[in-house]
């Protein structure tokens, strides 16, 4: 297993695609930058309300899917797979460090974040204590809200030989997310939707999903995490390569 | 004949059909310890298909391989940590350079870091190991392959067409490398191939295929007895000759004023020319004819020449 992840980062350092984890965190950075008033009541709620509308609901999903078709795609170009595969390595085990991969990439992004927000704050010289309750709910609920998202983008990038096409499908799926994250009755169903709806401070806002607890997104999270994860590896075991 | 040498794969029933065709059609191969199993046939006739079943890449309709002993379906790590592969082209991650890529299969295998280089000096790749493998010719992807295949010491390589792309002096190298390890290590080699002549020089048994089935598996020495050609004689009086040789009991033939006679060993030869001399035949030319193995294979594979 730490043989595979060690194989993994071999392939995957000499890559500059994981670069854009900082690019998002970046764009939350100046934009609070410019929008954030110094006298704003609760600036630590308003920046994350800015990370989500921006990162969460935008920028995550898609990397979300980068990250995926990255890990796929050196696979795909030359053999890879083949050659993998014909190697002493479960399937499963492949597939499990493929997903550890994204998520650890997700997980870089969300620290990039964490740390540009906090920076932001100095900078700014935001009043009070640091809201670290907050600020760690934000960031590792929408790592963990990426997680079916994760499963899904890896399916398609797994499936699809072409780097483009599982990306295609992820802007097509993504941009959505405006209107459906104000539905209750469906935005805690849709993946692209769930990063943004864990990242949201709750206290302040009461509309569409935002009111649901986080009980309940979280069920439906992992629930459905389970779901299609176990779905990508029934059938990457099946695949013929 | 038999041998008894300890049997490393066996195949039985071996069946895949793809798009609802039959593509391996009850493939049966048996290939002993120490052997160059020659795997050959024209193209389409199912040797990639059938070598990927055999490293478990895809699974067979019907049939069941077993390695070293193991049955692949149950025991396929096992069979794989001892197996090292080349199927149908290169695999490589072209972003990475030659000790990049062997390092990320390594990581996946049990072998020190120091195999890496005897691997690369094995097919003369030291020299370009540090610069992006994409901007290799093929010929240099060929021999990382073959270098990726080695690295963890396999008991059993299995090489699709590991020629391919290769200048003659390539090819050349890479037989002498084949043929000197199962002396060296006790490696046992699966080898296919589109082409005859480049499986003869090293093989010591050959399977062919055509169209899905395996239609002859034998020594190498056998398909060549298969080539031995005729005598053919020049004489000044052919018709007398043959009926002479035909009534003292030697079986000859006239086509077209050509003499040919079915005997092939050295003393039968020689009698037949004293024959004809003692007769007061003129005799100008005694000259083999042989039948290439190239013409053998395509006649057993029913293809018309090629391309
Ligand atoms: N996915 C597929 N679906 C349908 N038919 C396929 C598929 N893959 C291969 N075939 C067919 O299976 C047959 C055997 O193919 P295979 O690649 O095993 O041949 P081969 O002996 O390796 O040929 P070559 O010398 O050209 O490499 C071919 O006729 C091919 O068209
Ligand atoms: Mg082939």
């Amino acid at each position: 297993m730490i043989g595979m992840i060690r194989s993994e980062w071999i392939k995957l350092r000499r890559s500059v695609v994981w670069l854009l984890a900082a690019v998002s965190p970046l764009f939350v950075a100046v934009i609070g930058m410019v929008e954030l008033e110094k006298e704003a009541d609760f600036p630590w709620v308003a920046v994350l309300s800015i990370a989500s509308a921006l990162h969460a609901m935008l920028f995550l999903p898609l990397l979300v899917g980068i990250f995926s078709a990255l890990v796929c795609r050196y696979e795909h170009a030359s053999g890879g797979w083949k050659q993998m595969l014909s190697l002493p390595v479960s399937r499963m085990q492949v597939y499990a460090v493929k997903l550890g991969m994204v998520m650890l990439l997700i997980a870089v992004t969300q620290l990039l974040l964490l740390l540009f927000v906090l920076l932001l704050g100095f900078m700014k010289g935001f009043g009070g204590d640091i809201p670290w309750s907050l600020l760690m709910k934000s960031m590792l609920g929408g790592w963990v809200a990426c997680l079916p998202l994760a499963a899904l983008q890896l399916f398609v990038s797994i499936a699809f030989h072409s780097f483009a096409t599982p990306l295609a499908v992820n802007v097509i799926l993504t941009l959505p997310n405006m209107l459906i994250v104000n539905s209750s009755q469906y935005g805690p169903y849709y993946p692209w939707a769930q990063p943004m709806l864990a990242m949201m401070p709750r206290e302040d806002y009461g509309f569409g999903a935002f009111n649901l607890s986080m009980e309940t997104l979280f069920i439906v999270v992992l629930g459905s995490f389970c779901v299609f994860g176990l779905a990508g590896l029934i059938y990457f075991q099946k695949k013929s390569v | 004949m038999t041998t008894n040498k300890e049997t490393i794969l066996e195949t039985s029933g071996l069946t895949k059909k793809l798009g609802g065709k039959p593509v391996v059609k009850d493939v049966n191969l048996r290939i002993g310890r120490g052997d160059i199993y020659g795997f050959l046939g024209p193209n389409g006739a199912g040797k990639t298909t059938t070598i990927r079943m055999l490293l478990g890449l895809a699974k067979p309709t019907r049939g069941s391989i077993r390695i070293f002993g193991k049955d692949i379906s149950k025991d396929r790590l096992a069979i794989l940590r001892s197996v090292g592969s080349l199927v149908e082209y290169p695999s490589y991650y072209g972003h990475l350079n030659a000790i990049e890529n062997l390092e990320a299969v390594r990581r996946l295998l049990t072998v020190p870091k120091n195999r890496i280089d005897e691997v690369l000096s094995v097919v003369r790749l030291t020299k370009d190991a540090k610069r992006p493998v994409k901007g290799y010719s093929l010929g240099m992807k060929q021999r990382l392959g073959i270098a990726t295949a080695l690295l963890g010491n396999p008991e059993l390589l299995v090489l699709d067409e590991p020629t391919n792309g290769l200048d003659p002096a390539g090819i050349l190298e890479i037989r002498e490398l084949i043929k000197s390890l199962p002396k060296s290590h006790g490696v046992t080699i699966l080898i296919s191939s589109h082409l005859l002549s480049e499986i003869e020089q090293m093989a010591t048994r050959v399977g062919i295929i055509a169209k899905g089935s395996l239609i002859y598996e034998d020594r190498i020495e056998k398909l060549r007895e298969r080539s031995q050609g005729h005598i053919h004689l020049g004489v000044s009086e052919p018709e007398e000759a043959w009926k002479l040789l035909s009534a003292s009991g030697v079986k000859a033939s006239l086509v077209e004023g050509k003499l040919t006679v079915a005997e092939k060993n050295n003393a039968a030869i020689a009698a037949i020319v004293a024959r004809l001399v003692g007769e007061r035949h003129q005799v100008y030319r005694v000259e083999e004819e042989k039948v290439s193995l190239e013409s053998i294979f395509l006649d057993m594979t029913g293809v018309e020449g090629s391309l």
